[in-house]
């Protein structure tokens, strides 16, 4: 009995941790998606389009591959944006006419064409569009941030499967030590003739239902310091966590942890099993 | 029922354990294995379970030749095969019903059908009042009762026994042997490895001698007392 909490409480503990390094992860990740909608294609006219031309311009950028979202931004919008940026000083505006300003398209892409060369491939196709002349598109701010975001993932993978190798030790071991304290049943077993399958069946279903047992408690320990620190953490955070949209697992990890918490359970007893018995 | 041919056995490269053993034990028969501590006596009950494999020579159990047995048939030898340890093996967390319940749950036997044999082996070894007894609160003797009847409980051909009355008074070893005797006469083939002469002298049966990991002697000791060397 002893030994079975024991072993639940380490296979909880040790997934704890993997789903909290997850949390973080799918977060920060979320956060950095989010960062990359400013990843953004201008073209720029310098006349008004007319209605036709607008539309057939319109349409033809709209089919290229990649497009999320094309806006139209008039001189009068295009004016309107720039003194709310001014605000304060709109004086400086004074008596320009939104003449000056160009009209343009804003290009926004899908998530999966936001990396360097998507974005530059775009861009030549752009160009290759008749009528189109000036292309903007913000080539360093695309280019380090996806410099960040490789940096991240390298990061990611290398922390996350540090922490899978460290608990696969874990919980490997601590099993082996639970069989190795009932070896004597084992051998006992072995001695009066039961097969291997009726030898192993017991301690393979144990290990499962050990591994289910602590990656449920794990998700259920997460669940509780999430919810902890969505409602405690914004005395001392510059941000309210309730608002900033920190969100907790996605259903598809949860799912992953519970199987992978019964699969090592399951795995571990088998490879230990393997050791102890010998016929 | 057992053969030995020219069996050796070696733990280490250097270390022979026995050597060049040519044995033979019918059906229903009853033989003290004899002999001082480290001649092998241990050694050629393992080869006889299966937990050894001998470096050169055949093993032949009920006509069956267990060194080239594949590893699943093994368990299904030992089904035909009761083993007392001398250190018993029981599981101490276990009580007594249960240790010996175990030979007939291995082999697949229903609920009830545990619950009688077991009961009615344990009434058979004077045990039947401590079956919910943890073992580990047993004495020597009783936890020696249960380990034989955990051997005998399916009714072996065979029954292997490794210094059953290492540790008991003599009380209790007039019960033991009393025992194996009564398991032999409903005729299992009993093979017990001791270096107790007072049960050798009062069994009456068989004597095969080892020494150094050979035979070096074999007596059929009749119930006249008349030693006739083989």
């Amino acid at each position: 009995m002893f030994v079975n909490v024991v072993t639940i409480g380490t296979i909880t503990l040790a997934l704890l941790i993997v789903s909290l390094f997850l949390l973080v992860f799918v977060n920060i990740e979320s956060a950095v998606e989010n960062w990359s909608e400013r990843v953004q294609v201008t073209v720029y006219f310098d006349k008004e389009l007319a209605p036709q031309e607008l539309n057939e311009l319109h349409g033809k950028v709209s089919a290229l591959p990649g497009v999320y979202r094309v806006s139209y931004v008039s001189r009068a919008q295009a004016l309107k944006r720039f003194k709310s940026r001014l605000k304060g000083q709109e004086t400086l505006l004074e008596g320009i006419k939104p003449e000056i300003l160009p009209v343009s398209f804003e290009i926004a892409l899908k998530r999966s064409h936001r990396d360097m060369v998507s974005v530059e491939n775009f861009v030549a196709q752009l160009k290759r569009v008749p009528g189109i002349t000036e292309v903007q598109y913000g080539e360093e701010w695309v280019r380090r941030f996806n410099s960040f975001l490789n940096y991240m993932r390298i990061l990611g993978a290398l922390l996350g499967g540090f922490l899978v190798i460290t608990v696969i030790f874990i919980v490997s071991n601590t099993i082996k030590l639970t069989i190795y304290s009932r070896r004597d049943e084992l051998e006992v077993m072995s001695l009066v003739g039961a097969t291997r399958f009726f030898i192993k069946a017991p301690f393979l279903l144990e290990g499962f239902i050990q591994g289910l047992a602590g990656s449920l408690l794990s998700i259920v320990l997460l669940f509780g310091l999430y919810e902890l620190f969505l409602h405690n953490s914004g005395n001392f955070l510059s941000f309210n966590p309730v608002t900033s949209g920190l969100a907790f697992l996605p259903p598809e990890y949860i799912f992953g942890l519970l199987l992978a918490g019964s699969g090592l359970g399951f795995i571990g007893s088998l490879t230990s099993l393997k050791r102890f018995i010998t016929v | 029922m057992i053969q030995l041919h020219n069996v050796s056995l070696t733990y280490q490269q250097d270390a022979s354990a026995l050597n060049n053993i040519n044995l033979k034990i019918g059906k229903g028969e009853f033989v003290f294995l004899t002999g001082p501590s480290g001649a092998g006596k241990t050694s050629l009950l393992r080869l006889l379970y299966g937990a050894l494999t001998p470096k050169s020579g055949q093993v032949l159990i009920d006509g069956q030749n267990i060194t080239r047995m594949s590893p699943s048939h093994i368990p299904l030898l030992r089904r035909t095969i009761g083993v007392v340890f001398q250190d018993f093996k029981l599981l101490h967390n276990r009580t007594v019903f249960e240790n010996v319940a175990i030979s007939l749950e291995v082999l697949g036997w229903g609920r009830a059908d545990v619950g009688k044999k077991t009961m009615h082996m344990l009434k058979q070894m004077g045990i039947e009042s401590k079956y919910n007894l943890i073992t580990e609160r047993l004495s020597g003797g009783e936890q020696q009762r249960v380990a034989l009847a955990r051997a005998l409980v399916n009714d072996p051909k065979i029954l292997l026994a490794d210094e059953p009355t290492g540790n008991l008074d003599d009380a209790n070893k007039n019960q033991i042997l009393a025992i194996f005797k009564e398991a032999n006469v409903r005729g299992t083939t009993v093979v017990v490895a001791t270096h107790d002469r007072r049960l050798i002298e009062q069994g009456h049966k068989r004597l095969v001698t080892l020494h150094k990991g050979e035979i070096v002697e074999q007596m059929e000791k009749e119930t006249t007392g008349n030693a006739q060397t083989f």
